[in-house]
């Protein structure tokens, strides 16, 4: 079944700021993969369960600071971007690698590679990169999570695809 | 060519971008459950909740997973009874009857068959030459994954606490009876014997009764159920519509088989059709569908047109396929995982 439009997030918002805990769960179980697709862009992927722990807690907090509920995605993907940012302050640069890199499929290892590789790409790019490839969200959809208007979202994807091959085939650094 | 596969995966797949959604897609958001740590209760809460989730004290314990990072909830019970041959684990014989660990693998031969027990939720009979591997099994949570092969399942826990992965798709138990069945192609197969169950990929989800089946492919997920008393003819037509490799005439061609063929039990069908067909060819569907249950109040074409997940819902609730309140729990469930 299709769900999660916007006239369901204002529904579901409105419900949350009345303290209505199912209403905060649902979003989480909307938004949660578009809030990891963004962390991933930019922290270690060992660290991004924690972080879309935090990010979710800090919204829960500051919900009732919400005056738009029809932009929750933005507001919400506004504080996964400071979250990351503020994590990447605090910490030493990491690297990820595969999970056990001694039996780690060929698959896994190239990944964490191709995972590297969008990282290193533009902002724009590398969140609507990672939320296609990795999330598996449509252009529409990542649109309608992130707030962002459907023509950027599918210019970032078709520059960001055309620089992300020309990396892969390496004819760009 | 038309369609654009990176925007909106439509039309005609591209070969590098379809290979990285492949080897990304490990990767990806695994959905949980919603849990809150004690500490944001409080004043923002009223005290209906704060009773309730007194009340659930394993959630309690739950929540601080996610405060310290560091307690677990122990493992469920789970049981593995050798049934015919030599199943075995890690490679290994099982002896008559032993547990199976997280992360695990059994396996069977053509020979062998075994029996998976999980304490409070079910039994699980492992076919011959099948592959299957223990997710998690903890409190309200338990996952298998079915790489290869055929198992049966009766499951008796609540809805949604049960799921099977497969190679192109999860099928989330809502309380049934059913045989899944994976091949080498990773192409699987779901036929429900009683209850319901979800089957969900990426986003896209097949909600199969008693009585139907419904295949799930790699990278395409779950296709549209249908029940087995259909035409084969009937079954060719959504294999057609679900691979969406055909040309438009091929496609339209194979709406019309589907739709002349349609029965009354057959909305389920067609209900979801609704969502997967485009243009005018959703309109068709849309008239077919409201020939058999016409759409409820506010549920207009133009609103099926643009895919309102309000109007598609609303017509379900209005197929007298299962009580609303039945269906939230199970979304709602399958949502938190």
């Amino acid at each position: 079944m299709a769900a999660g439009g916007p006239a369901e997030t204002t529904r579901l918002v409105l419900a949350a700021q009345r303290q209505d805990r199912a209403a905060f769960a649902e979003l989480y179980a909307l938004y949660g993969r578009m809030v990891h697709g963004l962390l991933l862009a930019r922290v270690s992927r060992t660290d991004v369960d924690d972080l879309v722990q935090d990010v979710f807690l800090q919204a829960m907090q500051r919900l009732p600071e919400l005056r738009e509920p029809e932009a929750f995605g933005g507001w919400l993907a506004s504080i996964a971007r400071h979250r990351a940012v503020d994590h990447f302050r605090r910490t030493a640069p990491t690297v990820d690698l595969p999970d056990n890199l001694a039996a780690a499929p060929i698959d896994r290892t190239q990944a964490t590679a191709v995972l590297a590789t969008i990282r290193r790409l533009p902002e724009a790019y590398r969140e609507t990169l990672m939320l296609r490839l990795v999330e598996g969200m449509t252009g529409p959809e990542i649109a309608l999570r992130t707030g962002l208007t459907e023509g950027s979202v599918r210019v970032n994807l078709h520059r960001g695809m055309k620089l992300l091959r020309d990396r892969l085939e390496g004819t760009s650094t | 060519m038309t369609g654009d596969y990176l925007w909106d995966r439509s039309g005609e797949a591209d070969p590098t971008v379809a290979d990285l959604e492949r080897l990304m897609a490990p990767l990806a958001w695994q959905p949980r459950q919603w849990r809150e740590p004690a500490g944001t209760m409080g004043r923002r809460w009223p005290l209906p909740f704060v009773a309730a989730l007194a009340a659930t004290i394993t959630i309690v314990t739950g929540l601080s997973t996610f405060v310290g990072g560091l307690k677990r909830e122990p493992q469920q019970g789970v049981s593995i009874t050798r049934l015919e041959g030599t199943p075995t684990v890690a490679r290994a014989p099982i002896r008559e009857s032993q547990s199976l660990a997280t992360g695990r693998w059994l396996e069977t031969n053509a020979t062998a068959r075994a029996l998976v027990e999980i304490e409070n939720v079910g039994r699980i009979e492992v076919q011959p030459s099948s592959r299957l591997a223990l997710i998690r099994s903890k409190g309200g949570d338990h996952r298998l994954h079915l790489a290869r092969g055929t198992v049966q399942a009766v499951i008796v826990s609540p809805p949604g606490h049960f799921s099977m992965g497969t190679p192109s798709a999860t099928a989330v138990d809502l309380g049934c009876v059913y045989t899944m069945t994976v091949g080498d192609d990773e192409v699987g197969l779901v036929q429900v014997t009683a209850g319901w169950v979800g089957f969900e990929w990426r986003g896209r989800e097949s909600f199969i009764p008693a009585g139907a089946s419904c295949i799930t492919r790699p990278r395409l997920g779950p296709g549209t159920p249908y029940y087995e008393d259909t035409s084969p003819a009937f079954r060719t037509a959504l294999t057609t519509i679900d691979l969406g490799r055909s040309s438009a005439d091929e496609r339209t061609a194979a709406i019309d088989v589907v739709l002349n063929e349609s029965r009354r039990r057959d909305v389920v069908t067609l209900w979801h059709l609704l969502s997967r067909v485009q243009g005018a060819d959703r309109d068709r569907v849309f008239d077919r569908l409201a020939g058999f249950v016409p759409p409820p109040a506010g549920v207009t074409r133009d609103a099926v047109r643009n895919g309102r997940a309000d109007a598609l819902d609303a017509w379900w609730n209005a197929l007298d396929l299962g009580t609303t309140s039945w269906w939230r729990t199970w979304t709602q469930q399958w949502r938190e995982k």
